[in-house]
């Protein structure tokens, strides 16, 4: 899995090093390593890194090894798209739709079938992998409280 | 000899009241064919020749519960292919729970009984040192419970999925293909006998429920019900819909399944190139397995092909019999 990393690295030499060891020693490769400089605050420098860890518990074992060398972690984010298919058979606001997306995943395409009579649409959108699920669960109730099916792709 | 008692004189039932009539060399007679209104009992086993199309018109039918079938003695073996329902598990759960308290073995087709009462049978027939048999319940003629209990048995179950009801499938298949509207692939269905005059089963997908059910429960030692199951039916999918799917090469296909503790069924887009894709009135399921992997069995669902999955039950039976007999 692919995970960006920020950290809030104290301004002293060597310690970058014993973050990446961190990683290193857990299975971590790392993509990029983004120094901040010129947002230092208070003695921090945040740098953004991308790893590929071969799982998510090698990633948590790393976050918990940085964090226990002083390194505190500031933020987490997988980097792992998908992209989903579904349909919902039945009518259905496309802003209650949009809805379901806000801040974790997005709508790459909207097709609309069935005419009036039986209408559809055919959603296509790309989320974490870590999102997914509740996305995907988000859709469904959504589509049950306005009386539509949402039909999921079988993995 | 085993003295063999068939309940349910419909379709299933002749066919294999037919196969039966050969089975005495094997040590096994049929000796009562039964349905809700009564018996026909042949002390040294019916032929072929002498099988009735009528039960309820020979003379010698006696009109009464076939629970006397049971009471008097009349068979070691029952066979309880009566039409099923699945909220209260009647008929066929008295005739079940009398017949393996009474030390008799029982081989069924019937979903209902397993579906409100799973753990209490198999208790009932461990406790009884009886058989319990119901390869037919799920997949037709598919072997489900045999090969995930035999071939499997070194393995784990991680999951179950498939497609579970035939007429359902069929009517899926002929909008996928065809473009037909529901109403007339669902008429196509009944012209054919593939499904029910009351259809609202297969459609709202509660047949499919039912055996995801004992699937939980008969592989994955589960103790659920019906309720357990998060169902959602074919009935709103348009052949607009499927069309769609069909852009993107998938289609639309009622899929049951058993994932971590989650029991559902729900229509859901599958690739066409994928295993369980499977067309017409086919049955597929799929077992993940933790050392195999992904397995996908795949045949007819109902219908005559059922008569398999119940001859291999009881030909299991007869082979355990003898075996203990051998003491092996």
């Amino acid at each position: 899995m692919r995970i960006r990393l920020t950290l809030g690295l104290p301004d002293r030499p060597g310690t970058l090093l014993k973050a990446l060891e961190k990683i290193a020693m857990n299975g971590g490769n790392i993509i990029s390593i983004v120094h901040n400089r010129e947002q230092l605050t208070g003695g921090y420098v945040p740098v953004s890194l991308s790893v590929e860890f071969p799982s998510r518990e090698h990633f948590e074992r790393a976050r918990a090894g940085i964090e226990e060398s002083g390194i505190p972690v500031l933020g987490t984010e997988s980097l792992e798209r998908r992209i989903e298919t579904v349909i919902i058979i039945g009518s259905l606001s496309v802003d209650r739709l949009e809805k379901v997306f806000e801040g974790r995943g997005e709508i790459i395409s909207l097709a609309f079938g069935g005419g009036s009579r039986s209408p559809h649409m055919r959603v296509m959108f790309s989320v974490s992998s870590e999102d997914r699920e509740t996305v995907l669960e988000a859709l469904e109730e959504l589509a049950e409280k306005n009386n539509c099916v949402l039909v999921r792709e079988e993995a | 000899m085993i003295r063999c008692g068939i309940v349910g004189h419909g379709f299933l039932g002749k066919r294999l009241a037919k196969h039966l009539t050969n089975y005495k060399m094997r040590g096994l007679a049929l000796t009562v064919l039964a349905s809700s209104r009564g018996y026909l009992h042949s002390p040294t086993g019916f032929d072929s020749d002498g099988l009735p199309a009528d039960i309820t018109a020979h003379p010698r039918f006696k009109a009464s519960s076939p629970i006397e079938v049971i009471e008097r003695g009349l068979v070691d073996l029952l066979v309880v292919l009566t039409p099923t329902n699945v909220y209260s598990g009647e008929p066929g759960l008295t005739y079940i729970r009398e017949a393996l308290k009474s030390g008799i073995d029982v081989v069924t087709a019937d979903k209902g009984p397993l579906v409100v009462a799973f753990r209490e049978l198999t208790s009932l027939a461990g406790s009884m040192g009886v058989f319990l048999c119901y390869e037919a319940t799920v997949g037709g003629g598919i072997p489900v419970f045999s090969l995930a209990r035999h071939s499997l048995r070194g393995d784990r179950i991680l999951s179950i999925r498939g497609i579970l009801n035939g007429t359902t499938n069929y009517i899926l298949s002929r909008m996928h293909f065809e473009g037909l509207p529901l109403d007339l692939a669902l008429q196509e269905a009944q012209m054919m006998g593939l499904a029910e005059r009351d259809p609202s089963l297969d459609l709202e997908g509660i047949d499919s429920a039912c055996k995801v059910v004992i699937l939980a429960n008969a592989l994955l030692g589960a103790d659920r019900r019906l309720e357990d199951v998060k169902v959602k039916g074919i009935t709103q999918v348009t052949s607009d819909a499927i069309l769609a799917a069909k852009e993107l090469g998938m289609t639309i296909k009622l899929v049951g399944s058993i994932e971590g503790g989650r029991l559902s069924v729900a229509p859901r887009l599958v690739r066409l190139n994928h295993p369980l894709c499977v067309h017409g009135s086919l049955n597929a399921i799929q077992f993940k397995m933790e050392i195999l992997g992904d397995l996908t069995l795949i045949g007819r669902g109902a219908g005559e092909s059922t008569v398999s999955a119940l001859l291999s039950d009881i030909e299991w039976i007869l082979a355990q019999k003898e075996a203990s007999r051998e003491g092996r």
